[in-house]
């Protein structure tokens, strides 16, 4: 999660044709390829969208850094393999459609910036929903900040270390507690200096 | 562990629009029965809780594909209607960063909710009996992720029908297949065998695996309840309880 700065930050400085395209757009693309994921059932087909999906990802320039995002959600797909009684084709089209949902979402998050994602998302929600994704997006940059200093002290009270299993436990749990008041503490500042700008219930985005 | 890591197109259409249509009728009922003004005032600390949830998910313990969820810690803080709002939160996030799909962050919100909400009442009501924190977060904790797994098992197994038809696939040479209804029964070839799917399989890796994330977590949320309750006690709201 630390990478969703570094994500955000190539969001905006991307400068790729598909950075250049709407949100919008990306988000009618994004829908295709669920809806593709959803409904092709065949290996090859699913392999050449996860192709097409690769294609548009180099294309679009995103660092190699954040490739390894898209891989992530394998971790959990290898639990469903011993659903299927180790079915080579039923394991290959659980990895593919994983592979093309995650890839096809960080090629929208990397050339999207959120805002530009919550602009439009507030044209079909409701204002409640996508305020709450606005704020809880911007309280998980405040939290990063306040963990980079929780680190430090974590580091300073022993760290984590597997030898000493309950001393980590109790010192990442201490750091949680820690961000948790810390949090708490700028949601109400976060409120009261929301007040202070006239906001009345809620945040309005430019449209572009 | 508590909550489907399943990527979309697994899971049969009915079953995830389902847990779309309950959660976006529990959100209406929530936001009509809930006063504008006490939304708008909490949707700061709702967002902070969701965030802090969002970190504890991405901090993976890769061995055992375990991560923190702080859903009951959550619902302990926010209560039981406002932890439904920032778990849909929560899910939608994470299933922009590919955790889970995106056709099942209905399932995961209720998955989530029924863990918060379950935490909130059960630490409540282990606090009134044995007045103790620490005690009162691990068993609310461990009881809820026990149930809010045994729910994940229960969806997943709904769908087993669904898994066949999709491991049959291959034969049927189908490209594109796509069914609103429950699935057809009797489409196995000869040759091919029948029950493939190893639904006791699949729950006998689950529950170990979770055992050990329901009791770490249950750990860490009694901790950080400790933690809480030395620093800032108003925040459990448990004076009216007597402390």
């Amino acid at each position: 999660m630390i990478q969703l700065s570094y994500l955000d930050y190539i969001a905006v400085e991307g400068k790729s044709f598909f950075h250049r395209l709407s949100a919008k757009f990306k988000i009618i693309g994004m829908i295709f390829i669920l809806f593709a994921i959803v409904a092709v059932r065949n290996l090859p087909g699913l392999f050449f969208l996860y192709l097409f999906l690769l294609c548009l990802y180099f294309m679009a320039r995103i660092p190699i850094r954040i490739f390894p995002l898209t891989l992530y959600p394998l971790i959990f797909a290898f639990l469903f393999i011993f659903l299927s009684g180790f079915q080579l084709f039923f394991i290959l089209l659980i990895f593919l459609k994983v592979l093309c949902g995650s890839t096809g979402v960080v090629l929208l998050l990397a050339t999207t910036p959120y805002p530009s994602i919550f602009s439009v998302l507030g044209r079909v929600l409701p204002s409640s929903f996508v305020m709450a994704l606005f704020l809880t997006y911007r309280s998980v940059f405040i939290l990063l900040s306040v963990l980079e200093d929780t680190q430090h002290a974590l580091y300073l009270r022993g760290g984590v270390k597997w030898r000493h299993p309950w001393r980590s436990l109790t010192n990442i749990s201490n750091a949680f507690g820690h961000l948790i008041i810390k949090g708490i503490d700028a949601s109400e500042k976060m409120y009261e200096s929301m007040l202070l700008r006239g906001f009345k219930g809620e945040i309005h985005y430019r449209r572009e | 562990m508590s909550h489907i890591h399943l990527p979309d197109g697994i899971l049969p259409v009915w079953l995830w629009a389902s847990g779309f249509v309950v959660v976006i009728l529990i959100w209406m009922i929530l936001l009509r029965i809930m006063k504008k003004e006490e939304l708008t005032r909490r949707l700061p600390l709702l967002g902070m809780m969701a965030a802090v949830m969002v970190l504890g998910a991405s901090v993976e313990i890769v061995p055992i594909a375990y991560h923190v969820n702080l859903t009951v810690m959550s619902g302990i803080l926010l209560g039981p209607s406002l932890i439904f709002l920032a778990t849909f939160i929560v899910n939608v996030i994470l299933a922009l960063f590919g955790h889970g799909g995106i056709t099942v962050i209905g399932l995961n919100t209720l998955m989530f909710s029924i863990e918060g909400a379950l935490g909130y009442f059960l630490f409540h009501l282990f606090w009134r009996l044995l007045r103790s924190v620490s005690l009162a977060g691990f068993l609310a904790t461990f009881l809820a992720l026990t149930t809010s797994t045994f729910s994940m098992i229960g969806v997943v197994s709904l769908g087993t029908s669904h898994y066949e038809e999709l491991i049959h696939q291959e034969e049927r040479r189908g490209i594109i297949g796509f069914e609103f209804g429950r699935e057809k029964e009797g489409h196995q070839k000869e040759g091919v065998p029948e029950n493939v799917v190893n639904l006791k399989r699949f729950i006998a890796i689950i529950l170990p695996l979770g055992f050990i994330g329901w009791v770490l977590e249950g750990v860490s949320t009694a901790l950080i309840a400790r933690y809480l309750h030395h620093l800032r006690p108003d925040l459990l709201r448990l004076d009216k309880e007597g402390r």
